[in-house]
Parts: C-alpha cells; structure tokens; sequence
C-alpha cells in the first residue's frame, strides 16, 4: 500500500515533497519578472538568459532534474542504457500534442537532436557530440546510438538545456530565423498567447497539456520592467511574485529577505554553475599576448567585486573550473587567480613582456564592453576600469543593448575584452568545453568560443576528458586542462556567481526543479 | 542706468550670480580639490558622511562622492555650454533666414522647424543618443538637436519686427547686402532676448543631461551628476547620500541658472520691466 501511493505521487508530480493534504488552487494569473527582456523565445537557437525564464514554460525536454539531482520524467517517460553505454532507449509519454494540436512523435524527438540541438543550438553539438543516430521504431520510443558512452548527455536534456521542437514546423526553413522564434509552438503547460514589446509576455494555459490535472494556473505574465526600483517595488508590493537570476539586485534582496510575505533562495540554480569572467579577443588587438591576459587575471580583486558589488554572494574563482566540480574530483586550484588580486605582480608581468607604461603610466587601451544585464554588472564593468588603470592598461567602457551586443561579440568579433558570464552546467563536458575548443568557434552561435582561441594540445585533452570513464584517469586530464588556460587564459574567470531567487511566498509549487527560474512552473499554484 | 546696476536691482538674480559662480569654481577647481580620478575607488565602500575621510560619503564601489559632484560639475556646466552656443548658433541661422526673407523660405525652415518642435523634447533626445553610442559628443549633439528650435522662433520674431524699422531701410538705400544687414544691424539688436533663453537653454541642458546619464545613457567613461544618481538609485533606501548630495547640486545649479537668466532678462529689456 505504501509503495502503491509513492508510486502514485511520483506519477503526478514533480514535487512529491510538496504533494500535501492541502488542494492546490486553480487559477489565477502568475505574474514574473524577466530580466531583461529577451531577444526571440527560440531557446533551441540561443541559451541567452533571459530566453531560458520565459521558454521552459513553452517548450519542454525529455527529462526535468529535482534539487538533488535525480532525472523526473517529463516527454520521456524513462530511459534505458544499454551495458555498453553506446545505446539509449527514450520512451516517450502518449498522447502529448503541440500547441497547434499536431501529435508529438519519436521523430521530433530525431528532428530536435539531430537538425536542432546538434547544429544550431550552442551547447547541443557538445551535448550530443557521441550520437551517431537515432533509430524511431514507432512514435513513442527514440533509440539514441553513440559513437563512446556520454554518461553527461543524460544531464543536459531539460527543457531550458534541449528543447523538444516542432519538426512539422521547421523542417525544410532556415532554421536560425524561422519565425518559431517569435511565435513559440512547445508542448509545455502554457501556450504562447502574445508579446507587447517592451512590456510582457502573456502565456495562457494549455488546456490538452498531457499531465492530467495540470497546470493549475489560468496565465502566466512575464514582466520586463527595466530599472531595478521599480522592480523591487513591484516586488514589494505583490505585483509580481517570482524572480530569479538577480532580477531583484542584492541589496534589495538582503532587505527584503526579512519580510514575512516574502523570500529569497540560492536553490535552483545547481545545473547552472555560473561563472563570470572576461572573454578576450586573441585575434586581433591589445590582448593577444597571453601574458596581457595573466597579468589583468591577478591584477583584480575578485573578492572586493563579490562584497561590494554582489553583497557577499559568490566566490572568487581559482581556476578554468568552478570549485563545485571539486565533487567529482575535477577541479584543481590554479596559480594566477589571487582572491585579492597582486598588482605589482601583475605589473611585473607585464614589465617582463616588454609593455612599458609611457608618461601618463598607461601601457595599452581597449574598450571594455559590459554584459548589458543590469546595473551590478555596470558597477562590475567601472570596477575593472580602475583596477586595470592601476596596472597601465586604459579602459573604455561601452554598453549597448542585448542583441548588439551579442551580435558584436559573437557575430562580429568586434571586441577586444568582454565581461560576462557562463554557465558551467554540471559537467565541463556540457558547460566548459565550448569556451575553449577550437571546434567551438562557431561565428554566429551565442555563447561559445567567441575568443577564438585554438591549441590543438588543449583540443586533444578535452576530447579525452570527454570520453575517459575512468574518475582518476579523467582528474588527471583535466588538470592538465586547467594548467594550460591558467597559462593560456584566453578567459580569465572572475567569481562563481550565486543567483538569488526572490519570491512571494503566496506561490507554491515552482522551486522543487533544479533549474530554478529556468524550470517550467507546471505545478505551480496560488494561495488564495 | 548701467547694466548691472539695473542687474543687481534683481536681488535674486545676485545670489543666482553668485551661486553659479561658485559652481563654476568648482568645475575649474575641481582637479585642484580632488586630483584623482573621481571613478577611483577610495575607500570604503557606502561610508556615511563625514565619515572614512569621504566629507559627502562614498558609493557603492567607494567611490568619493563629493569629487564625483566636483568632477560632474565640469561635464555639466560643459554640456550646457556647448549645447547652448550650438543650438543658438543654429537657431540663429535659421531663424534670421526666415524672419529676413519671409515667404516661401520662412514656410519651408518654419515647417522643419515646427517638426522638431512637436516631438518631446527628452524622449527626442534618449532616441537620438540611443541610436548614436551614448557619449559625450552623442549627448551634445541630442540636447543641441532638440533645443535649436525655440531659439529659430524667438530670431524669426525678432527679425520679422526689426526688418521694416527705418534704420534697416536706410542700409538698403545704401546699397549694404543682405548677410551685412543682417549680420550688422538686425542681429546685434536683438542679443538681449537670445542671451536671455540661451542662458535658459543652459539649466535646461544640464537637466537633459542628467536626465539621460540617470537612464543609463550618459559617457559610461565620464562623470556626471546624473551618472552619480543613477547608480545610487537602487540603494536610495539604504545609503541615501549616494543620489541626495548629486540632487542638490542639480537643483541648486539649475535653480541659480534660472535666477540669473531672470535677472539678464530684468537688466537688458527695462522696459518689460517697466510696464510690469
């Protein structure tokens, strides 16, 4: 009997934890923030941030993970390996449609991997790298074939990270600039419904979603409201009940943390693994000498950005690799990333280089371009001016909105230094790799290796790291890794990041998804 | 009665005078004060007043408020400077133009002219430095844009009245050419109301200034009051000097400007004053 009612509460929601005696309500209208707003809803294209908050709910993956990490099923009803680790089997839900009422099959399964994910997407051809194939014996199961087993395949199929989408609706157009990006079709709790620019995004419950009794919310509204104040007063308020990703910046969260109507978690952010860091230009320009690069990484103080700026949430970075990856034995601490930065080690650097300070103590110039995601990285951006200038290097600073900035960074190349952040995602295979290796300089494709920086030793190292099973044998190669960009350093990382998700406590059932803001909200509810 | 003797009539306009004059101190001395760069970060950060050394506080990076409003005032009395002299020399032109010559070319310069004039003024100016890179010379140009017109209108008027006088018809039975006409003697007789609004023009200026560096669309890489503002905003509630001591030097700025612009229009057209 027991086992009977687990198994009964598994099946109906993600959450078991949350499943009490207490009805969720039906109803109501979940209003968000999003922050800033995003360019397209065409999450299969770009895993620009602010896509992730708003297109989770539209499309869906194969699988969504808890906090803990365990893999609850969504379009896949389970999954097989086989003992070799080169096959895996999907089965899928019955009778899932898309929002236009066309039936979900194995073949968009095929069709998203295979011509989605694996081409255009930024992270999907690392992902997928080891599928060869994948076989459809009828609609409702997807055999994947491997090339090498790739056990951190099966930790990238959420909705946020591979997205299920429409094959009848993209097949045969140019992907990239298929109008799908503008009018979203998933399979999702919610329907795309409409897009004022500049103001929301309406979502309307679908009402065939395949998981009975879901979603109980009527609407979700996805607000853009640009000046932080104002989204703290929202907040304050009760307008609006969500926001994650330091939509709320952290001054105000440390305030209002200690209201009763109101919370603030790190949760939901343990498959993000968020890094900031400078990307250099290593083609062109004043950062092409690796030793520039090493000197303006121990020329910063990453632990004042963290307090001063971040208000004490994050860590300062010690190497290519975040310390969390420390649980599987693969970080290693590295030379050239003091917490409190050593600028006359870092003059030294670049006095040994043969860059000489002219007489106004400047050695070189170069535009410094600032993630446009709100005023903390603003403040991120006047913080490395000055402790650049103290090492003779002048900094100019250029903001612009999010798609010329992308465009210019990841289209263009037009930069030199580039302060932003990754995800490094729970496995460097999924999160890392696409940084540095060569085949990742991919023009056009957001948020891969825009440095443009190619070694063919590092090239070889990565490919081994991906396929090595053995824990020990992979430790030892990605130290190796982390020796050399701690040499080469065509990113310098600054600080592992902690997001903060801000929350009115009125709405239940969205924070038991390790993606957080990103997840889905199809259990969410309103207190009345 | 001299000029400023009838400009110091205006009690108010002296204490403008004289508050504008200490700003503009500050702009020259601003280097002297405080000869770091106002973006260093000195100290500590969000120190309260008077305290860690910082007589106005610091910001959120520590940064010393005070030289940011020393260093600001210099951007600010520049840009309202700048701004000004290009709009009135443009409203100049094309308001002379159009008062000497009326018909078809006072038409076709008023139409243009009314086409700037229907568009608000800021939104005009946060679109023209949106499109352009936001910076110094994307801001002058933006407030200069939206200014000029006022100016045209105010010249037209003036032209339009003093073309007919005697004085003007006895240069053309001379035989004088129209740009020595106009340059001559209809433009030097109509200075005093165009000091007036220029030095109007100038509050007006630093306002717009602030108000786009506020929004995030000031020089990223210069110091302004309203930058100050616009980064101490979100912490109003917990450092309130950060954005409070940058207000004040705006409003004062701004409030003595208008003092003294009402003062030079009471000193050089008595006669409004008398029939008052």
């Amino acid at each position: 009997m027991k086992r009977l009612i687990q198994g009964a509460v598994l099946a109906s929601s993600i959450i078991a934890s949350s499943f009490t005696a207490l009805a969720q309500t039906d109803g109501g209208t979940l209003v968000y923030l999003a922050q800033p707003e995003p360019p397209t809803l065409a999450s299969y294209v770009s895993t620009s941030g602010p896509i992730g908050l708003v297109a989770p709910k539209i499309y869906e993956g194969l699988f969504d993970y808890d906090t803990e990490g365990k893999m609850i099923p969504v379009l896949a009803k389970s999954v097989d390996v086989s003992a070799d680790g080169k096959t895996v089997t999907f089965t899928l839900q019955d009778g899932v449609v898309w929002h236009d009422g066309t039936p979900f099959t194995s073949a968009d399964v095929k069709f998203s991997v295979m011509e989605v994910l694996s081409k255009v997407h930024p992270r999907g051809p690392n992902s997928f790298r080891e599928v060869e194939s994948i076989d459809t014996p009828d609609d409702t199961t997807a055999v994947f074939h491997l090339k090498n087993p790739a056990p951190y395949m099966l930790r990238a199929l959420s909705g946020y990270e591979s997205p299920m989408v429409p094959k009848h609706l993209l097949e045969g157009t140019d992907i990239k600039s298929a109008d799908l990006a503008n009018n979203p079709i998933g399979t999702g709790p919610y329907k795309f419904t409409e897009w004022k620019k500049g103001q929301y995004i309406r979502l309307d419950k679908n009402e065939d979603y395949w998981k009975e009794g879901l979603p109980h919310v009527e609407r979700v509204v996805a607000r853009f409201i640009p000046d932080a104040s104002t989204r703290t007063a929202a907040m304050e308020n009760g307008e609006v009940l969500y926001t994650g990703y330091n939509g709320i910046p952290n001054i105000d969260a440390v305030r209002l943390r200690d209201r009763d109507d109101i919370s603030v978690t790190t949760d939901g952010y343990s498959m993000i693994n968020p890094m900031a860091l400078l990307e250099f230009n290593t083609k062109e320009g004043p950062f092409t000498d690796p030793a520039v690069r090493r000197a303006i990484s121990n020329a910063i103080d990453r632990q004042f950005m963290i307090d001063t700026i971040f208000f004490g949430y994050g860590k300062p970075a010690s190497s290519a690799l975040s310390s969390s990856f420390a649980a599987t034995d693969l970080y290693k601490p590295m030379p050239n990333y003091p917490a409190a930065g050593d600028v006359e080690a870092a003059k030294k650097i670049l006095d040994d280089a043969g860059y000489k300070p002219d007489g106004d103590g400047v050695r070189m110039k170069a535009i410094l371009d600032v993630i446009p995601y709100g005023e903390d990285w603003r403040r991120a951006g006047e913080y490395l001016k000055q402790a650049l200038g103290d090492i003779g290097i002048e900094i100019e600073l250029r903001y612009e909105d999010v798609p010329t900035w992308l465009k210019r960074v990841y289209h263009n190349y037009d930069f030199v230094m580039n302060l932003n952040y990754f995800y490094q995602l729970p496995d460097p295979v999924l999160g890392v790799h696409r940084h540095y290796g060569t085949d990742q300089i991919r023009q056009g494709t957001h948020f891969v290796n825009s440095s443009r920086y190619s070694n063919p030793k590092l090239d070889a190292l990565l490919d081994a790291g991906a396929k090595e099973p053995d824990a020990a044998k992979r430790s030892a190669i990605y130290e190796d890794v982390q020796e050399i960009l701690a040499e080469d350093m065509p990113v310098v990382n600054l600080f592992e990041m902690q997001f903060l998700t801000v929350y009115n406590t009125k709405l239940k059932g969205v924070y038991g998804s390790a993606m957080g803001p990103y997840g889905s909200f199809s259990e969410g509810w309103l207190e009345e | 009665m001299s000029f400023w003797k009838r400009f110091a009539r205006n009690r108010q306009a002296v204490l403008g005078m004289f508050i504008l004059a200490l700003v503009i101190l500050m702009a020259l001395f601003a280097g002297a004060f405080y000869p770091d760069d106002p973006f260093r970060l000195a100290g500590k950060p969000l120190a309260p007043p008077g305290t860690s050394g910082f007589l106005l506080g610091s910001d959120s990076l520590g940064r010393d408020v005070a030289s940011g409003i020393a260093h600001g005032a210099k951007t600010s009395i520049m840009i309202g400077l700048v701004a000004t002299v290009a709009a009135v020399f443009i409203g100049v032109i094309f308001g002379a133009l159009s008062g000497y010559y009326g018909g078809k070319i006072d038409d076709a310069l008023m139409r243009v002219t009314e086409m700037f004039q229907t568009i608000p003024s800021f939104v005009f100016a946060i679109l023209l430095v949106a499109i352009m890179k936001p910076s110094i010379e994307s801001i002058v140009i933006a407030i200069t844009v939206v200014s000029w017109p006022g100016v045209a209108r105010l010249v037209r008027g003036e032209f339009l009245a003093l073309k007919n006088r005697e004085f003007v018809q006895a240069c053309h039975t001379l035989g004088m050419g129209d740009i020595q006409i106009m340059l001559r003697e209809i433009l030097p007789n109509c200075v005093s109301p165009i000091i007036v609004v220029g030095s109007l023009m100038v509050a007006t200026a630093i306002l717009i200034e602030s108000g786009l560096a506020f929004l995030g669309l000031g020089d990223p890489n210069i110091m302004s009051w309203g930058f100050q503002i616009g980064a101490g905003r979100t912490m109003l509630r917990s450092a309130w000097w950060v954005c409070t001591f940058p207000g004040i030097a705006i409003l004062v700025t701004v409030l003595a400007i208008n003092l003294v612009g009402e003062g030079l229009n009471d000193a050089l057209n008595p006669r409004l004053r008398e029939r008052q």
